[in-house]
């Protein structure tokens, strides 16, 4: 009885994890978007666009090519379930995590590489130019971005002795913020956010340019509610990526002991600034730089490798440990 | 009427194949325990006690390759059952073709229940044979005649050395018998031990398909009928493997720290030579067997954790490692059986194996695209399948081990070859949406991929049963892991595994993955389901769109050519011709290659070495009646001198 009650909370408090990034997620692109519009000095939409534009989406009819078949429309049920299986191993705002045993980091990673199998055989689902060009490229930035991002999670581990994500942010609390090591590994997991989401100097996600699309490439042949729940896939991945590295610049959690209400309420919103911060950060970075050619981006993401490495050796040097 | 007449005998022959191995299982599964099952010697010519003996023996070890064998030979018999009736109807006689079979499978039966040194090399050297032959089994094509060859020497190459090795200990110790061995390794000198090792690493390194030993498996098993490449790969690479526990790990003992550092290091490098080379192939079964060469190294490199984890004296991290190969092991023989099935339909439907010909297959083959659909995530390791969990489990023993270390740039190194592990699944996932995507997705690129029809009944069927045991070994861990504990108790001396506890149990994670990733998926589905969906012509800027417009297979992998143009040697002529200004073009020529990189700078040299030597021998035999004579009178003196 005792442990049948102790799964149904674990199940609720799970749902209510995945409610939360659900809400939230459009909110963030909202946001990231009307700093952007604030950057290109014009009145940008509302904050609550992003809502609106996906609630229209489903009510729209779905065109699909002539030349798809079923996994066309599996990918973007798929890739949002996959998406939210990644979203179990991130700490919410409470630092809990629904999924939270030894080897998560890899889950995570992985759980994003199965939206990207699933979207990229679908660009090839159209049989047109533009979708194979954007699952080309987008393969190709995967296969960068990916030991970028598992190394640095991996000195993230080593930090703190647990490969769980939400025993890396309880741990890193009592680590100092400044240490040389940390922040390297901010600065790759920074750079590999930038890719994953999507964003400038990467890609381009306001523009359907041949020359300079990767995912929207992909989506090009997508409408009505499939476009709608790849859009949201996507917002829910930008969502986890900040809300991630938000806890690793600050980690928070509930403080044991304070379990009231207050203390619930507080600690949601300060991850919410946290989060929202961080947005708008990066989106002050996107506006003052440009997207750089394709060919360029091995330069920029091993960058991100090398700092994830650099922190793995300055960890060791830290510690006294070469 | 002779159609009639082999179409019985081809279903008797398989049927006996699928039977064997049925019961096999069924024998294995009703009779486990712990120790040596069965032990057993034939003698032969035992005149005065010293006679020849042939031992062999069934422990756990065993056992678990023995069950990837049977799987393996019950799938691709159920699969040959319908594929060889292509053969048939071409009227090609198959009696060459069941004898190898069986004697195939019966010679790596025979390896992995050998137990000295004689019986291995006899078994292994049958084992390379019938191999050989079935690779040579459609010979009319002078491509396939030329990789049965290279497969021949190379195996030939391989075997030298471990007929090298066996022959040394055994004018050490007197015996043949592998436990003999293990007592007599602590009395070799470092030197002569790291030698045999060195032989041993050879010899299995080239069946197992390690780089830079690996230039004959992507010939051999593309060449052969795709049910044998289904057994080459999934099964035959493993048998190689498989010696590398029984002869480096349980008899040469834990040996010296860089041999756990030779096999990561190996391993790490197979693993990106073999998928840089699968991700730009344009062959269909070759891009499989680049892709073996690429698991094989992620075996390799799951040994040498373990090694280095047993040299470190971390029980855990070499734990893990084990569990990993071994899991990784027997979802790769799924996970590749699936693959050789589908290309195998591919094939028999269109009748060529170029990728660029292919597409639009999912719509004219839908049975034979869901198993390889299922094939290609699992072999790309991503989540909820089985190759995930497999490489999950050995970056935490990476990881384990590296934090388990006081100090020391290893600390470093090894860190780095999880990042390599993370390339190679990057590259994976290029190769494999690009083998699925190009030759099921899209338009057909050609007439024969347009006519393409599903393959027989059993031809897709089996790639489905295939795909419900490999689900069901996620679903089920621990049934999988309690395959895995008798192996592991074997390696680890018997002693208590602590499977069931703290190690494996973080392992049930994968079915509670799967089992939340289905619901979820099951909800969203539920939930989108609502307004119209009208079917339309690809958005194309308004012009009819054609089949040429679709990515090609060279296309879609361009970027990691262009990136990686130096280790894969390629390169690009562009043949321009102009007319009256350089702004109209007459004609226009493009040629891309790839040239074999191991084969140009390791073996090429090698081959000229071993020629212009036997041209400096030949030498020696010139024709001329007087060398003849002074050879004479020279061979006479030296008679005389040592028979003085």
């Amino acid at each position: 009885m005792d442990e049948s009650l102790m799964i149904l909370t674990r199940l609720m408090m799970g749902i209510g994890h995945l409610a939360l990034i659900l809400v939230a997620a459009p909110l963030l692109q909202g946001l990231i978007k009307t700093s952007k519009a604030f950057w290109q000095m014009r009145q940008g939409p509302s904050i609550l666009q992003p809502y609106r534009d996906l609630r229209k989406l489903m009510k729209k009819e779905e065109l699909i090519s002539e030349h798809a078949s079923w996994i066309f429309l599996l990918t973007p049920r798929i890739a949002l379930a996959s998406t939210l299986m990644a979203a179990l191993v991130i700490p919410n705002a409470w630092g809990w995590a629904p999924l939270n045993g030894w080897g998560d980091i890899f889950l995570f990673g992985a759980s994003l590489g199965l939206v990207r199998l699933f979207s990229t055989l679908s660009g090839l689902e159209g049989a047109g130019t533009f979708g194979g060009m954007g699952s080309s490229r987008e393969l190709f930035v995967g296969l960068l971005t990916e030991p970028a991002l598992l190394l640095g999670l991996i000195v993230l581990a080593f930090m703190t002795q647990t490969t769980s994500l939400q025993g890396i942010t309880t741990e890193l609390q009592s680590i100092s913020p400044i240490l040389p090591p940390r922040l390297l590994v901010l600065i790759a997991l920074g750079m590999v956010s930038i890719a994953e989401m999507g964003r400038i100097p990467v890609d381009n996600p306001d523009t359907h340019l041949e020359l300079t699309m990767i995912h929207e490439g992909m989506l090009l042949e997508y409408s009505g509610p499939s476009l709608a729940l790849l859009s949201f896939a996507e917002q829910i991945k930008q969502f986890l990526l900040l809300s991630l590295l938000a806890q690793i610049v600050w980690p928070s959690g509930l403080i044991s002991g304070s379990n009231g209400l207050l203390a619930l309420l507080g600690a949601l919103g300060f991850a919410g600034i946290k989060v929202a911060v961080l947005g708008l950060f990066f989106a002050t970075v996107e506006s003052f730089f440009v997207k750089r050619r394709l060919f360029l981006l091995p330069g920029y993401l091993a960058t991100s490798a090398a700092a994830a490495i650099l922190a793995l050796v300055s960890l060791w040097f830290v510690r006294g440990q070469i | 009427m002779v159609n009639k007449g082999s179409h019985i005998v081809r279903q008797l022959f398989m049927s006996l194949s699928i039977a064997l191995a049925g019961a096999g299982l069924v024998w294995g599964i009703t009779t486990t325990r712990g120790g040596d099952w069965v032990k057993t010697g034939l003698r032969f010519f035992t005149g005065e006690g010293a006679g020849l003996a042939l031992s062999w023996k069934l422990d756990g070890l065993t056992v678990f390759f023995l069950c990837i064998l049977l799987l393996g030979q019950g799938f691709s018999s159920l699969y040959a059952l319908g594929y060889l009736k292509e053969y048939e109807e071409k009227k090609k006689s198959l009696w060459p073709f069941y004898a190898n079979w069986f004697l195939f499978l019966g010679s790596m039966f025979g390896v992995l229940l050998a137990d000295d040194g004689f019986s291995f090399l006899f078994t292994w050297e049958m084992m390379s044979l019938f191999s050989f032959f079935l690779v040579l089994y459609e010979h009319e094509e002078p491509q396939n005649r030329k990789s049965a060859y290279i497969y021949f020497v190379m195996t030939h190459v391989g075997t030298v050395f471990l007929t090298a090795a066996t022959l040394f200990l055994y004018t050490k110790t007197g015996s043949f018998a592998f436990e003999v061995w293990a007592d007599a390794v602590p009395t070799l000198t470092t030197i002569q031990l790291n030698l045999v090792f060195i032989a041993f690493f050879i010899g299995l390194g080239t069946k197992a398909g390690f780089v830079p030993f690996h230039i004959w498996l992507p010939y051999a098993h593309s060449a052969a009928p795709s049910p044998v490449s289904s057994l080459m790969s999934g099964v035959m690479v493993k048998v190689a493997l498989y010696l590398f526990l029984r002869l480096v790990w349980l008899t040469l003992g834990p040996g010296p720290v860089w041999w756990g550092w030779l096999f990561l290091l190996v391993g790490a490098l197979s693993a990106t030579v073999g998928i840089l080379s699968a991700s730009v192939q344009l062959d269909l079964k070759k891009l499989l067997a680049f892709s073996t060469i690429e698991n094989v190294g992620i075996l390799g490199m799951a040994l040498g954790s373990a090694f280095l984890a047993r040299s470190w004296k971390n029980d855990v991290a070499m734990d893990l490692a084990l569990i990993a190969f071994f899991w990784h092991a027997l979802q790769h023989m799924l996970f590749k059986s699936l693959l050789f099935m589908g290309a195998g339909n591919i094939i028999q439907a269109t009748h060529t194996r170029n990728l660029e010909r292919l597409g639009g297959l999912l719509k004219r083959m839908p049975k034979t695209g869901f198993g390889a659909l299922i094939g290609i995530i699992g072999i790309t390791a991503l989540p909820p399948l089985g190759g995930f969990w497999g490489e999950v489990i050995l970056f935490q023993s990476l990881w384990l081990n590296t934090s388990n270390l006081a100090n020391g740039w290893s600390k470093v190194l090894l860190p780095l070859f999880s990042g390599v592990l993370a390339l190679v699944g990057g590259l994976s996932m290029a190769t494999f949406v690009k083998w699925f995507g190009i030759s099921f997705l899209g338009q057909a690129r050609s007439p024969v991929a347009e006519r393409a029809k599903e393959a027989n009944p059993v031809q897709y069927i089996t790639p489905i049963l295939v795909s419900g045991l490999a689900v069901l070994s996620v679903l089920w861990p621990a049934a999988t892991l309690a395959l895995i504990d008798l192996p592991l108790s074997v390696l680890r001396n018997g002693t208590a595994v602590g499977i069931g506890s703290s190690i494996g149990k973080p392992l049930n994670m994968s079915s509670v993955y799967l089992i939340i990733f289905s619901l979820l998926t099951f909800v969203v589905v539920i939930l989108s389901k609502r307004g119209n969906r009208r079917v339309t012509a690809t958005w194309n800027c308004g012009s009819p769109l054609t089949p040429s417009m679709q990515y090609t297979a060279t296309g879609l992998t361009k970027p990691i050519r262009i990136l990686f143009s130096k280790v894969l040697g390629s390169h690009r002529e562009v043949e321009r011709d102009f007319g009256e200004t350089r702004y109209s073009l007459h004609s226009l020529g493009y040629e891309g290659r790839i040239k074999d990189v191991f084969e140009h700078i390791f073996y090429r040299p090698l081959i000229q070495g071993v020629l212009w030597l036997a041209s400096q021998i030949r030498k020696l035999q010139e024709g001329s009646i007087h060398l003849y004579l002074g050879y004479l009178l020279i061979t006479v003196i030296v008679v005389l001198i040592l028979g003085r």
